[in-house]
């Protein structure tokens, strides 16, 4: 845990820059080629100070390139292709209010107005009566108040505005507004991109919007119609949208009532919806789910039907997400922005690295810039501007940190069907359960005698292991029997060793040795001396009993194999 | 090999040969700067982002020159350390105007150097610091301080700011390598050939 809570060496802090005044957010962050040199630049809506100072500005590098002043608050901002020109130079779409400004080569090029709304009848009468002078401001108030209560279709911004003055406001604003006609106007909430009819890299996109009237629109890349139209229950916040328009699509819309709707091809109304139990903070899909940041401080996987796979806690807010793919090695993860200045990157629900940060991030962006696929380049609330760069080497593995049972334990094993073999043999062994132990326990002691291994007591009063080494050239020999008490807290006492060998060709100096009081564990080295007699070249064994004093049968038996002796007795 | 070659090889008279590689990230110069160091009619007019290496050969008065141009690609960068082992110098190119990308040369250059086919060998290696003619380039002496060439304590290293397109500098660098490869090849077969 402690390893995935830091980012463990994986980022190389490639710019830093606390006062780059730039104030924005993921969705007005965006990665494009803009001049066709293989080189990717930042493009990036920047709100001011949310009244004033709104710019597109774009970054090479470490350095601000172009910045050109916006006329209202950016919602949204994406590059896309718009046409099959040569060169390939992507278009930015910067969303504010009921526009979309599109931008190319860096120029206002078009400006794409949504379609006004329907205006209420009764609210257009009565605007009429006042224009012919019929009635007094004060009497509209009164009117207008009445038919905000009851009237199906909102008042235009107009009406609302009026409403909310005072009355000695109230002359100037109908004599300068009253010959204009009434329009009702609705704004843009969220923006994204989706691909016509090639799934190729550099295929051309439409935008689809979503706006605060509840519908999604899917506009024309060249022409900037309306292709599609769809509606919704409650108006989107955030949106992801994958696919061709011209094949097939999904439009992933989080929307302000709490729910996340899926939208498809040919269906102008929600396919599926994920009804939450707390708000939407941050939306990104991760290879076919959808991953979701909601308001309780959680992370939650959905199918793309909308089927729940998991939750995991955050430890503090989601101030912002952002998909992270790394198509050349094959990785795809979710960023998630943090309260508490951590950018953390979850695969699933395991976290798999935290990027601390020195403010809290607002914005995140990942993707190739400059010439460096694997960018993260982050907007912090104080204006600061902050690229890492994943090392090359830099691997995350893939380690599940939620408690809970492992992983393994739900797979279920593959076991094969019970033989008409196996069944007899499990038959017989329950039979004949105690003729078997006896039969292998009768092996294992003739394999012990027949083996040299290390003679054991069998005896459980006295359980005792003993090996015998013998050092020398001859004719004198030194013989070392190594015994030990192999029993866990009894010592042993009143044991002897005794020899039995041929007496023509050994002459032992003390073939009976007393053993003192053994110890457990500890190895007990007997020693004696044993001396060739013959000078024919010939070895034997010489047979060692350890014994207990005043019982005749031996507890341990040791066959030595005595060496040739190399040299000749004296005498 | 025949005889004349190994009698002309112990006489000193048949160049040393010498194996150099010339790493860097992509887009950083390397191809362009080889090429200017072709003979002018041989030279390459239109250079293209290296696939895998390339191999260029090059004769001096004393030495032969094999130099492997590497590509700089993040996903070649791996192949690089397979001819660590048989090179006997390095040239490393930065690009001077990538601000950005001098974090991820310097990784490069501290993984090249503390690898186990280099690490323990006193291998000269030679820096250019290219693309001086970019307006926001930044100056040879600032190029060596994000990459801490300082450090390098145990190899001879030399920086060079160099414009490949112009071939400026890239005279200058190939001297002072040349230099040190003569010192310890040529040399020793100065030697020899007094000796007989
Ligand atoms: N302005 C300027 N451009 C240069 C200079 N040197 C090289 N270039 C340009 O940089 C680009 C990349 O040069 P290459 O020689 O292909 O770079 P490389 O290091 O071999 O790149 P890879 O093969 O991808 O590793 C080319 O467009 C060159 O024209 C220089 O000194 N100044
Ligand atoms: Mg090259």
């Amino acid at each position: 845990m402690s390893e995935a809570r830091s980012d463990g060496g994986k980022w190389l802090d490639a710019h830093y820059d606390p006062v780059a005044s730039l104030y924005t957010f993921s969705a007005c962050m965006d990665l494009a080629d803009l001049h066709g040199d293989a080189e990717s630049k930042l493009v990036v809506g920047d709100l001011g100070t949310g009244t004033s100072g709104m710019k597109l500005k774009v970054y090479r590098g470490t350095a601000l390139v172009s910045e050109s002043a916006l006329l209202d608050l950016p919602t949204a901002l994406a590059a896309f292709l718009m046409d099959l020109h040569e060169p390939r130079i992507p278009a930015i779409a910067v969303a504010s209010g009921p526009f979309i400004y599109i931008y190319k080569n860096l120029r206002p090029y078009f400006k794409f107005t949504l379609p006004g709304l329907q205006v209420n009848g009764l609210e257009q009468d009565v605007w009429q009566q006042v224009r012919e002078g019929h009635i007094d401001p004060l009497t509209l108030k009164e009117m207008l108040e009445g038919l905000r209560e009851k009237a199906e279709v909102p008042l235009s911004v107009r009406s609302l505005h009026f409403l909310s003055l005072e009355p000695q406001q109230m002359d100037e604003f109908v004599s300068l507004h009253k010959q204009q006609p009434i329009r009702r106007q609705t704004v843009i909430t969220c923006m994204g991109t989706l691909r016509k009819s090639t799934a190729d890299e550099d295929g051309v996109s439409c935008l689809v919007i979503g706006t605060e009237n509840n519908d999604v629109y899917v506009l024309d890349p060249e022409a900037f119609t309306i292709l599609s139209k769809m509606s919704l229950p409650a108006a989107p916040t955030m949106m992801d949208v994958t696919g061709q328009f011209d094949v097939e699509f999904r439009i992933t819309v989080a929307c302000r009532n709490g729910n996340i709707y899926i939208l498809r091809r040919d269906s102008v109304k929600p396919k599926y919806c994920i009804e939450l139990a707390s708000h939407p903070v941050g939306l990104v899909r991760q290879g076919k789910n959808v991953v979701v940041g909601c308001a309780d401080e959680s992370l939650q996987g959905f199918t793309q039907k909308g089927k729940k796979l998991w939750r995991a806690s955050l430890p503090a807010p989601v101030t912002t997400m952002a998909a992270m793919e790394l198509p050349t090695r094959g990785f795809q993860a979710v960023l998630v922005g943090l309260a508490n200045c951590e950018v953390h990157l979850y695969r699933d629900k395991n976290l798999l690295s935290a990027i601390k940060t020195p403010d809290v991030v607002s914005g995140v962006c990942f993707g190739r810039y400059g010439r460096e696929d694997g960018t993260l380049i982050m907007s912090m609330r104080g204006g600061g501007l902050m690229v890492k760069i994943l090392k090359r080497t830099a691997t995350f593995d893939e380690r599940d940190n939620a408690p809970g049972p492992p992983l393994a334990q739900s797979v279920r094993l593959n076991v094969p069907k019970k033989t008409k073999l196996y069944v007899d043999q499990t038959l017989r062994e329950r039979e004949n359960g105690v003729a078997m132990h006896r039969a292998f326990q009768m092996d294992l002691s003739r394999l012990r005698l027949a083996s040299s291994l290390t003679p054991v007591s069998s005896s459980l009063s006295e359980p005792l292991k003993m090996n015998a080494v013998v050092q020398g050239l001859g004719p004198s020999f030194k013989l070392t029997l190594n015994v030990q008490n192999t029993a866990a807290c009894r010592p042993v006492m009143n044991l002897v060793i005794s020899f039995l060998y041929d007496e023509h060709l050994y002459r032992m100096r003390n073939p009976y040795l007393r053993i003192p009081l053994l110890v457990p564990g500890l190895v007990y080295p007997v020693q004696t001396f044993v001396e060739c007699t013959s000078d024919r070249g010939i070895s034997d064994i010489i047979k060692v009993f350890v014994l207990h004093e005043g019982r005749s049968a031996p507890l341990l038996t040791a066959h030595i194999n005595m060496p040739v002796s190399e040299g000749l007795a004296l005498n | 090999m025949g005889l004349l070659d190994k009698l002309s090889g112990w006489l000193g008279l048949r160049k040393k040969e010498v194996n150099i590689l010339c790493l860097g990230l992509d887009n950083s110069g390397k191809t362009t700067i080889i090429n200017q160091l072709k003979p002018a009619n041989t030279q390459a007019q239109e250079i293209v982002p290296t696939i895998g290496f390339n191999i260029e050969k090059f004769k001096s008065s004393s030495l032969s020159f094999t130099v492997f141009d590497m590509s700089g690609q993040s996903r070649y960068r791996n192949l690089w350390e397979h001819y660590y082992k048989e090179s006997q110098a390095i040239i490393f190119v930065i690009d001077s105007g990538d601000k950005l990308r001098m974090v991820v040369a310097k990784e490069e250059l501290d993984t090249l150097l503390s690898h186990q086919d280099i690490r323990s060998r006193r291998m000269p290696v030679l820096f250019f610091a290219n693309k001086t003619d970019l307006q926001d380039a930044m100056s040879s002496v600032k190029v060596s301080q994000l990459l801490c060439l300082e450090n390098i304590k145990d190899k001879p290293w030399h920086i060079c700011a160099s414009n490949a397109i112009k071939g400026e500098g890239l005279q200058e660098g190939v001297d002072w390598l040349q230099g040190r490869l003569s010192f310890i090849y040529g040399g020793l077969f100065a030697y020899t050939y007094t000796l007989i």
